[in-house]
């Protein structure tokens, strides 16, 4: 009693080391502890680890699949690249046969349509030569007429009225 | 005009130049009127027109004819013309014409001439057209200067073309 009346209750025995008995409570409380967590907790805990293992597997073997089937995509795509590219080879190659059908073609019709027109032209100037022509003699006869008629008319006198009728009665007389 | 209603006048005329006993006048004057009348227009107009008065009408036929022709003819035009029926006139002399052949037993010779003919060719001609189609003709002489020269006898459906006209009308085919 004297001991412990002697004691400071405010001071420790060690700077760092608790007293004795805390250490020995302590320690048993601590093991009774992690042994209850080891108890109770163990299996839960167990069980998500082994959950998320599971989880993480599944979520490999998505990414797995998901790149299996990117790389099947990325191949059919080079695939249908190739094909794009040969058909684009195959439309080019079509669209220049076409262009150069239509070239000759067209050519063709060109040196027809050429022809037809010089013949054409050939025959509207020989027509307009003939029209030109016949209008000439028309307008030639016309004037001849008109003068014919003016110098008749003109020169008939009554003389020449009488003989004529008289040449008409004698012909007729004699059986036309 | 109907053909029956032309006929009427011509045979109402022909009667009365017949009963006038002057049938061969009549006739010959009524043919030259009427061809007249169908180369003059304004003739025609004048004694066509509804608009002049049929007194108006008959004066002009006797300032136009009374001096030349007889007065049965003078008469007889007025009258036609005075009962609306001038358009028609020429049809109607056409009709009596026809009908004075055929009571002559004659065929209708039309001749046209740029001049009038003497009384001596008129016969030389309706001889020489008698011989030529064996037929006695009714001679009609028409002065048409449209003929220029010449003769152009016209007898049923022959034509005997002696004419200027038809010379220059040929010469005009060839050019």
């Amino acid at each position: 009693m004297i001991l412990l009346a002697t004691e400071d209750p405010t001071r420790t025995h060690s700077w760092i080391w608790p007293e004795g008995y805390e250490i020995y409570f302590g320690g048993a409380a601590s093991i009774f502890v992690f042994a209850l967590l080891f108890k109770l907790a163990g299996p839960t805990l167990k069980k998500g680890m082994s959950d998320r293992t599971a989880r993480i597997q599944k979520q490999l073997d998505d990414a797995a699949n998901a790149m299996s089937s990117a790389q099947a995509e990325a191949i059919r795509i080079r695939e249908a690249k190739g094909d794009i590219g040969s058909e684009r080879a195959r439309l080019l190659a079509e669209a220049d046969t076409q262009a150069q059908q239509l070239l000759v073609d067209g050519r063709a019709r060109l040196e027809v349509e050429i022809v037809d027109l010089e013949t054409k032209a050939v025959a509207d100037n020989v027509a307009a030569s003939g029209r030109i022509g016949d209008e000439l003699r028309a307008e030639v006869a016309r004037l001849s007429i008109a003068a014919v008629d003016h110098v008749v008319s003109g020169s008939l006198d009554a003389a020449t009225h009488q003989e004529l009728i008289e040449n008409f009665i004698v012909r007729v007389g004699a059986g036309r | 005009m109907t053909d029956q209603r032309i006929d009427g006048y011509a045979r109402a005329l022909f009667e009365i130049a017949r009963a006038e006993g002057t049938l061969d006048t009549v006739e010959d004057e009524l043919y030259r009127f009427a061809r007249a009348l169908e180369g003059s227009e304004a003739l025609r107009n004048s004694l066509t027109d509804e608009q002049i008065p049929a007194s108006r009408r008959q004066s002009i036929v006797e300032d136009l004819v009374g001096g030349s022709a007889s007065p049965t003819t003078v008469q007889l035009v007025s009258m036609v013309v005075g009962s609306g029926r001038g358009r028609d006139l020429p049809a109607i002399v056409d009709s009596l014409v026809a009908r004075a052949s055929s009571a002559k037993n004659l065929e209708l010779a039309e001749v046209r001439t740029a001049v009038p003919l003497t009384g001596e060719q008129e016969s030389r001609l309706a001889a020489a057209l008698a011989a030529a189609t064996g037929k006695s003709v009714n001679l009609k002489v028409v002065v048409d200067p449209s003929v220029i020269g010449g003769v152009v006898a016209t007898i049923g459906d022959t034509v005997i073309d002696g004419s200027v006209r038809s010379r220059i009308e040929q010469l005009k085919s060839r050019l």
